[in-house]
């Protein structure tokens, strides 16, 4: 035996439990591969490059900002490899590829590597990427589609009032983003439940506080079919399990995870009920990650030894350090609502009439009669609740645009006119707006964008093919018996049959509530 | 039934398996012995003999100075060659009785003389403990008797035995209690005579069914006397642990086992009692385990203190053909003491030598990354802490918010949640670092206080 020899001196412990941080990430990863490969299989190979763009961009992008900014490589933690995975998971299987390119690139770069990498970022980055891109690419990001086919989301239609399979929506087939079945969530959410990757307390706070603010503000009460609807859908799961778990950007404390559950559910419900339905589990995470800091701080457990004593609180709670940012958070939220409230009653007469006199000179045409326009309350609600999907079954890619009521000179209804925009043209998309009669027939369409090809799609413009919607009952028409195809031009009739279509059947649906 | 337990805790490969079968067997040194004048908690012996004297082993070489003090014995016969400082496994220098052995081990007169406890009054037993010189030996090394005397003595409700032998590759308490379990017994016996109203544990984890077996047979005549097992986890074996389990209380860290109705000691020490009070004989020997992948033969010895550890490598066959030591403890892989080389004697207190090939701290300074946070740590701490934010406020030396919200000075430093975290963050080291600063300032602010 050497003497000279030197072990190596260190506190202890001196062994150390098998599992690194690459492995959390990638046990995460593994969890996420059920939704993963359900998402390819029912959304076809389009969405296959959507992940591998997703997720190589992310890499791509640690992997530059590691190597400008001489931080050493930080790719074999795994987690650029994850966040450009959720991002995937999280955004329609349909999107053109710079989509998820640009989100991953703004997940990585300004959420995570710009506030100090791994462990730093204050909000989830595939969140933050989802979100900057709901923002930056609304259609696209909104256009659920399947197989090249439109169809509303789960939520879309259920804000419309049609029926929803809740089975269908638990497996995934239906439309919705990438990771849509909240079976194959449920399933990876549970293996890392069982294998103790994540805290259970994050994922029942969300659902049962989701559930219970649902019921609250839903507006349907606690009606248990709905109720599982809206938890199996719109990313709830996802959330649930994989989101609002990331463990950079949830409490480290046993009570604050519980308080940061039911903040995410309260949120979402809240946002569901009273906002943009397909976003609402997104802003509700985020808002709940910027409060991460604040929950830590608010509740720090106490030791055992002092946690006892029937007089103790469990926690400690430092009034002094915690008053100003508390106070300060609710008198900003306070204030916001206020000012933003006042501002919605001053500025909604003149929104309202910005909007109209754009189609003005459209709806004088349709409605000759009327002398005086309006937007009701119920159809502008139920037109926002869509969120951009396509209205029904059967009428393409046919998007409600506005609906407008007239009244005449003495007050009495004049009829409505529907805007619509369908995706289906020959050549582009094609807006039009219908006249709807208060005898209950149609007086003649006008386009308001067409850009079909001259001599082929834009003879749908002529006379011969727009009067045969003139003076016709307003019912459900086809193409060669009730309307004849403007010859040479069978795509853009074809759209512009579908698209008054759409209008006709949202005009039976909320025709009523329009006066 | 669920066996009580105590929260959070971790469960590391226990490395067991090396020593667990290998029987006790007795090594007597070779050269010189050497026996460091504070081998435990409180004042340092002072030296009583003089270079140039002949000891016998069981004489007395420093004497216990004060209250909470220990005798120190020499444990062989031969010829004090030095008094010196050397250092100790601690890692610092320390007053050091160096005794060349002339290899016949004679002992003083009377040693060994068998007695009956039960003919002796409290005073006697604890004097001959005292005289003894019995430290914790499970590692904490407090003096024994202050134990033994709590200001109030019929409030003790449990005198709890710890063979729970938390500490993985550790497996000499194991061997003990399989072969000496009767003595174990009448050593619990020798404590609960002096405090009547109490009532024997012998906790023993899961994973030593031998030694549950050895000693519930050997209690089973015992009224008083239960064995009860316990859940493998680790630190079963911590003082606070142990009384969570036994008596269902959290204690502070401010509290003695006594303010819980608590006395607890470990099993070596419980055995030494028995031969102090029994057999007149001092705090001499020890059982020491010689463990690891890195040592030929795993091996339980029953050394002499004072023995180098490098004598009891080579007795256990020395390393393993082809094996790089990364890392030599005193102690277990959990808490032990890491050594730069195996030169420093066996001490009261020295229940293993644990030679790894792999290190883990050397290991996590190579994955080390950011916190993610996880919150592992704050799930496994026995004692409810949350290390996530004690490690961030140490790195900030935010020494104020550690000690007052954090209650960073609850901390027994049982490595649960350096040993979990996958981030490899080293924060026992920040713990260690941030109570050192902490005492250092309260006691810089008391002698200021004292200057005035």
């Amino acid at each position: 035996m050497n003497p000279s020899v030197s072990y190596n001196v260190s506190s202890s412990p001196h062994i150390r439990s098998p599992l690194s941080t690459g492995q959390v990430m990638y046990d995460v990863i593994l969890a996420l591969m059920p939704a993963t490969l359900f998402g390819i299989w029912h959304f076809g190979v389009h969405a296959l490059f959507v992940v591998l763009m997703s997720v190589a961009s992310a890499v791509l992008t640690e992997f530059v900002f590691d190597y400008l900014t001489g931080r050493g490589n930080t790719l074999y933690d795994g987690s650029a490899v994850l966040t450009g995975l959720l991002l995937a998971l999280c955004i329609p299987a349909s999107v053109p590829l710079y989509v998820p390119y640009i989100g991953s690139v703004f997940a990585i770069l300004v959420v995570k590597c710009l506030f100090g990498g791994l462990g730093k970022n204050f909000m989830n980055p595939a969140l933050g990427g989802r979100c900057f891109l709901l923002l930056s690419f609304g259609s696209a990001m909104t256009n659920y589609a399947v197989d090249g086919v439109s169809g509303a989301t789960p939520l879309a239609q259920l804000d419309s009032g049609a029926a929803v399979n809740l089975v269908q929506v638990f497996t995934g087939h239906a439309g919705g983003v990438l990771g849509c079945s909240a079976f194959a969530l449920l399933l990876g959410g549970l293996y890392l439940w069982v294998i103790d990757a994540i805290p259970w307390r994050i994922p029942v706070s969300i659902l049962v506080s989701f559930a219970v603010f649902m019921g609250l503000f839903g507006g349907d009460g606690f009606d248990l079919p709905l109720l599982c609807l809206h938890m199996v859908s719109g990313g709830v799961f996802m959330a649930a399990f994989f989101m609002a778990t990331d463990p950079v950007t949830s409490p480290v404390t046993a009570p604050g995870q519980l308080l940061y559950g039911c903040l995410v559910g309260l949120l979402s419900a809240f946002f569901r009920a009273f906002g943009s339905s397909a976003d609402s589990v997104s802003y509700a995470v985020i808002l709940s990650n910027i409060c991460v800091p604040l929950i830590d701080e608010l509740v720090i457990p106490k030791p055992f030894a002092y946690r006892d004593s029937a007089a103790d609180a469990p926690f400690t709670f430092d009034r002094k350090a915690l008053l100003p940012p508390v106070c300060a958070v609710v008198c900003v939220l306070a204030v916001s609502v206020g000012l933003l409230r006042g501002v919605a009653g001053v500025t909604a007469g003149v929104v309202e009439q910005r909007q109209l006199s754009e189609n003005l000179t459209a709806y004088r045409v349709l409605l000759p009669e009327a002398v005086d326009f309006s937007i009701p309350g119920e159809t502008a609600k139920a037109i926002e609740g869509l969120n951009g999907a396509a209205w029904g079954s059967g009428f393409g890619n046919a998007v409600i645009q506005e609906a407008v009521s007239g009244t005449d000179a003495v007050g009495a209804s004049a009829g409505h006119v529907v805007t619509v925009r369908t995706m289906d043209g020959r050549d582009g998309p094609i807006t039009l707006s219908v006249g709807f009669l208060p005898d209950g027939t149609l007086n003649g369409i006008l386009y308001s964008e067409l850009n079909e090809t001259p001599g082929i799609g834009m003879k749908v413009e002529e006379d011969a093919f727009t009067g045969q919607f003139v003076g016709i009952p307003a019912g459900t028409l086809t193409l060669g018996s009730d309307i004849d195809a403007a010859s040479g031009a069978t795509i853009s009739s074809t759209a512009v049959v579908n698209a008054v279509n759409a209008a006709i059947d949202f005009h039976i649906a909320y025709g009523d509530m329009m006066d | 039934m669920i066996e009580r337990t105590f929260r959070g805790g971790v469960h590391p490969d226990d490395g067991k398996a090396y020593s667990r079968d290998a029987a006790l067997t007795v090594y007597e040194p070779k050269g010189e012995l050497v026996f460091p004048v504070s081998q435990h908690i409180g004042k340092p012996a002072k030296v009583a003999v003089s270079v140039g004297d002949r000891v016998l082993a069981g004489q007395v070489i420093a004497q216990q100075d004060g209250y909470v003090s220990s005798n120190i014995h020499s444990s062989c016969s031969g010829t004090v060659k030095a008094i010196e400082k050397r250092r100790t496994v601690m890692g610092n220098l320390v007053e050091c009785v160096v005794v060349e052995s002339d290899g016949k081990f004679r002992t003083v007169k009377g040693m060994g003389a068998k007695a009956d406890f039960r003919n002796m009054n409290r005073e006697t037993i604890l004097q001959r403990i005292r005289d003894a010189g019995i430290v914790g030996m499970g590692g904490a090394s407090f003096p024994t008797p202050v134990k033994l005397e709590p200001k109030n003595p019929d409030g003790i409700e449990y005198v709890i035995v710890n063979g729970a032998e938390c500490e993985p590759y550790i497996t000499c308490d194991d061997q003990l209690m399989r072969t000496h379990a009767g003595e174990i017994v009448t050593g619990l016996e020798v404590i609960l005579s002096l405090f009547p109203k109490a009532q024997g544990v012998i906790v023993i984890e899961r994973n030593k069914p031998e030694a549950i077996a050895a000693m519930t047979e050997a209690a089973a005549m015992s009224k008083n006397i239960r064995v009860q097992p316990a859940p493998t986890k680790y630190p079963q074996g911590g003082e606070k642990s142990i009384i969570k389990v036994v008596a269902g209380k959290d204690t502070k860290m401010s509290q003695l086992p006594a303010e819980a109705g608590c006395i607890v000691d470990n099993v070596s020490t419980v055995y030494a009692i028995y031969e102090a009070v029994c057999l007149a004989t001092p705090l001499i020997r020890r059982a020491v385990t010689v463990t690891g992948p890195a040592v030929r033969n795993p091996s339980n010895f029953i050394v002499r203190v004072g023995t180098p550890f490098r004598e009891l490598l080579e007795a256990a066959g020395g390393l393993v053909e082809g094996a790089e030591v990364r890392k030599a403890i005193a102690g277990g892989a959990m808490m032990g003491i890491a050594l730069p080389d195996l030169d420093v004697p066996v001490q009261k207190a020295s229940n293993a030598l644990t030679l790894l090939t792999v290190d883990g701290a050397e290991e996590s300074e190579r994955k080390l990354t950011a916190c993610i946070r996880c919150g592992r740590c704050n799930e496994v701490c026995p004692m409810g802490l949350t290390p996530q934010m004690m490690g961030v406020a140490a790195e900030r030396k935010d020494y104020q918010k550690y000690e007052n919200r954090l209650y960073g000075l609850e901390c027994i430093s049982c490595g649960s949640c350096t040993y979990v975290c996958p981030a490899k963050r080293p924060l026992m080291q920040l713990f260690k670092d941030a109570k050192g600063a902490i005492l250092e300032a309260r006691r810089a602010a008391q002698q200021g206080g004292g200057a005035k």
